[in-house]
């Protein structure tokens, strides 16, 4: 009965098993053999093994730098998102099913225009001439124009507001589904508002936090149109670096750089969940 | 004299047209047992919950040891309560569940640490303080439940169904338990079901609600041989009911004419000639021979159900149902003839239901 019912499972599952070994697997093997050669003027790489493209980021204070501004980056992303997407998903969670409907549908909105034309959009009211700076020196508050644009500042801004409604939808999402016997039960144990809030919603909604961190995380590590249209060529990060080693030809370095951006990944994946925690609401039954 | 926990004084609760509690009013003395009970939509968990305060009413006003909290929020109110989903935190062990009430009212760690533990003694959990809610079976989990309400010594302790999720077997021995428990500590309870046999077994006394009124309040055995309506006579289990109308009334005694015959009946005030229903319990009925006395009826199907076997029958009257002890039974088949005769006092004239 049970072989039957696997044998069922994997013929279910190898036509989906074999796209991504084709797909995935086997390219980001490649990418890797690719990484641990050097580089070649001719060939995609040469011929040596060496780990000398991994030695020379990781000991090359240039590259520390980008690591370091993109996990900056990275974090003041992730804190806004957060700090604004927090309250904002628990007042869309109290509203009635039909109007959280809608609230999540308009905030969704943002997220069917290109990020190409939002970037440009930033650019329009950031830059020299842009609405900012024409407003402050209309009102006679500056008379040089300030270097709002191109700078991690920018960056941080305008990738926050795209992956914000990630995070208040992850969030929106989790506390929507709170049981609402689970407040009521630490009311009735003589908890006000505020401590409901910290030792029961909070710790409650950890699985919505977790994913919403996530989504806006590797969201951040892997956007580029944002980051090279707003940063320009003074704030790049990790995935600039990716790019601009690929123009270069640069194979193998290309491919190491992109090994440590995905290392980086893995380890804060592996960081927010052991410090969130999710799962040990999941799965609780009642 | 006994003192009351709780009181509720005309207290009404609508929800837009819809009203769910109909100015009720009742007192619950300290260290018993009350019941709300009826079917379900009665307003029985609406009660409840305007006890608590999860609930305002739209009128009335609610009081707990005397004092009026019908504005006061829920965490400011003397109370704790047990849910039917339980509602343990998920993210907290059961030390940490039971422990919750103190540290919310500030207990000393010290002292929170032995009372848990007295807690869950109380009811039998002591060697799983360290599991998480998950790890538990449901039996398990509604002690935690318990646990967590008793710790914190409240005025009153609310019951939202507690033994609704638990299968019958376990239900039965909860019940004992949780009896035994609140006597012990001498805790006043509120006590929410649709289970009539779980009310009569548990409290001290019982609510009938029904469309968000109380039909009739009174002691289990009050409540079971005294029914005043028709509704409450059959939600508190079986009853044959019988319509007459009265011929004569002597010393407390009614001769009541109905299709079958003629039965005697208590009445103290109801007129001659009134047009009355008798509710009498099956299990008060006694059978004998076709030469016997009684109402002559004929017996229609049995059900054998171990201690007893139910007989139903039919007479010119309408149906008749008797329950009959098995180690006393007449041994009657099916088609025989027989007479169905019962004391005077298990008659009950009740209130007919509003067609």
């Amino acid at each position: 009965m049970s072989g039957v019912k696997s044998l069922w499972a994997w013929a279910l599952l190898t036509p989906p098993l074999a796209v991504a070994l084709i797909f995935f697997v086997v390219p980001l093997l490649y990418l890797f053999h690719v990484s641990l050669h050097a580089a070649s003027p001719s060939e995609i790489y040469g011929s040596a093994l060496t780990l000398a493209n991994y030695t020379s980021i990781l000991s090359d204070s240039f590259y520390l730098g980008i690591i370091r501004r993109t996990l900056g980056t990275a974090a003041a992303i992730l804190g806004l998102c957060l700090v604004i997407g927090y309250p904002v998903a628990y007042f869309v969670a109290l509203l009635p099913p039909r109007r959280r409907m809608i609230v999540l549908l308009l905030l969704l909105f943002p997220l069917m225009v290109s990020n190409v034309v939002r970037a440009y959009g930033w650019v329009a009211i950031l830059g020299r001439r842009g609405v900012i700076n024409a407003g402050l020196r209309d009102l006679g508050v500056i008379d040089v124009p300030l270097d709002l644009l191109y700078s991690t500042e920018a960056v941080v801004v305008g990738l926050m507001t795209i992956l914000l409604p990630y995070m208040v939808i992850s969030i929106a999402n989790t506390l929507s589904a709170l049981d609402p016997r689970y407040e009521e039960a630490a009311q009735a144990l003589g908890a006000g508002p505020v401590r409901t809030f910290v030792h029961v919603t909070l710790p409650l909604s950890t699985p919505g936090v977790a994913s919403g961190m996530l989504l806006v995380f590797l969201l951040t590590l892997s956007a580029y149109v944002t980051i090279t249209l707003l940063g320009g060529p003074r704030s790049k990060l990790l995935v600039s670096m990716v790019y601009d080693s690929v123009v270069g030809f640069q194979w193998p370095r290309a491919a190491a750089l992109a090994f440590i951006l995905l290392a980086l990944a893995l380890a804060l994946t592996g960081v927010i969940l052991a410090v969130l925690r999710p799962n040990r609401i999941q799965g609780s039954g009642r | 004299m006994s003192e009351t926990d709780v009181r509720l004084d005309k207290v009404r609760k609508s929800f837009g047209a819809v009203v769910a509690v109909n100015d009720v009013t009742l007192d619950i003395e300290r260290g018993t047992i009350f019941s709300l009970l009826g079917p379900s939509g009665c307003g029985k968990t609406t009660t409840l919950r305007l006890i608590a305060g999860f609930e305002q009413p739209s009128a009335g006003e609610v009081y707990i040891r005397g004092r009026r909290v019908t504005a006061i929020a829920p965490y400011r109110r003397d109370f704790s309560m047990v849910f039917q989903s339980y509602a343990l935190f998920p993210h907290l062990d059961v030390a940490e569940n039971v422990a919750f009430g103190l540290r919310m009212r500030r207990v000393p760690r010290g002292e929170r640490g032995a009372a848990v533990k007295e807690a869950l003694e109380l009811v039998k959990l002591g060697a799983l303080a360290d599991r998480y809610p998950r790890q538990l079976s449901g039996g398990q989990q509604q002690r935690v439940a318990l646990a967590r309400a008793i710790v914190v010594k409240p005025a009153v302790l609310l019951l939202d169904e507690p033994l609704g999720a638990l299968d019958k077997m376990l239900r039965e021995e909860m019940q004992v338990e949780l009896r035994e428990l609140q006597q012990r500590l001498g805790i006043t309870a509120v006590f929410v079901t649709h289970d009539q046999e779980e009310a009569l077994t548990l409290s001290d006394r019982v609510a009938v609600m029904r469309s968000g009124v109380i039909e009739q309040i009174g002691a289990p055995r009050e409540i079971y041989d005294q029914p005043r309506s028709e509704f409450v006579a059959g939600f508190l289990g079986a009853s044959n009911f019988l319509d007459g109308h009265v011929v004569s009334r002597e010393g407390g005694i009614a001769l009541v004419d109905t299709a079958g015959g003629r039965v005697r009946v208590v009445a103290e005030s109801t007129p001659v000639g009134a047009k009355v229903r008798l509710a009498v319990r099956p299990e008060r009925v006694r059978m004998s021979g076709p030469d016997g006395e009684g109402l002559s009826a004929q017996v229609r199907s049995i059900v054998y159900r171990g201690s007893v076997t139910h007989y139903y029958m039919d007479s010119t009257g309408g149906p008749l149902l008797a329950y009959a002890q098995n180690a006393a039974a007449g041994d009657w088949a099916i088609g025989d003839g027989v007479r169905c005769a019962w004391d005077v006092e298990s008659g009950v004239l009740v209130a007919p239901e509003r067609a």
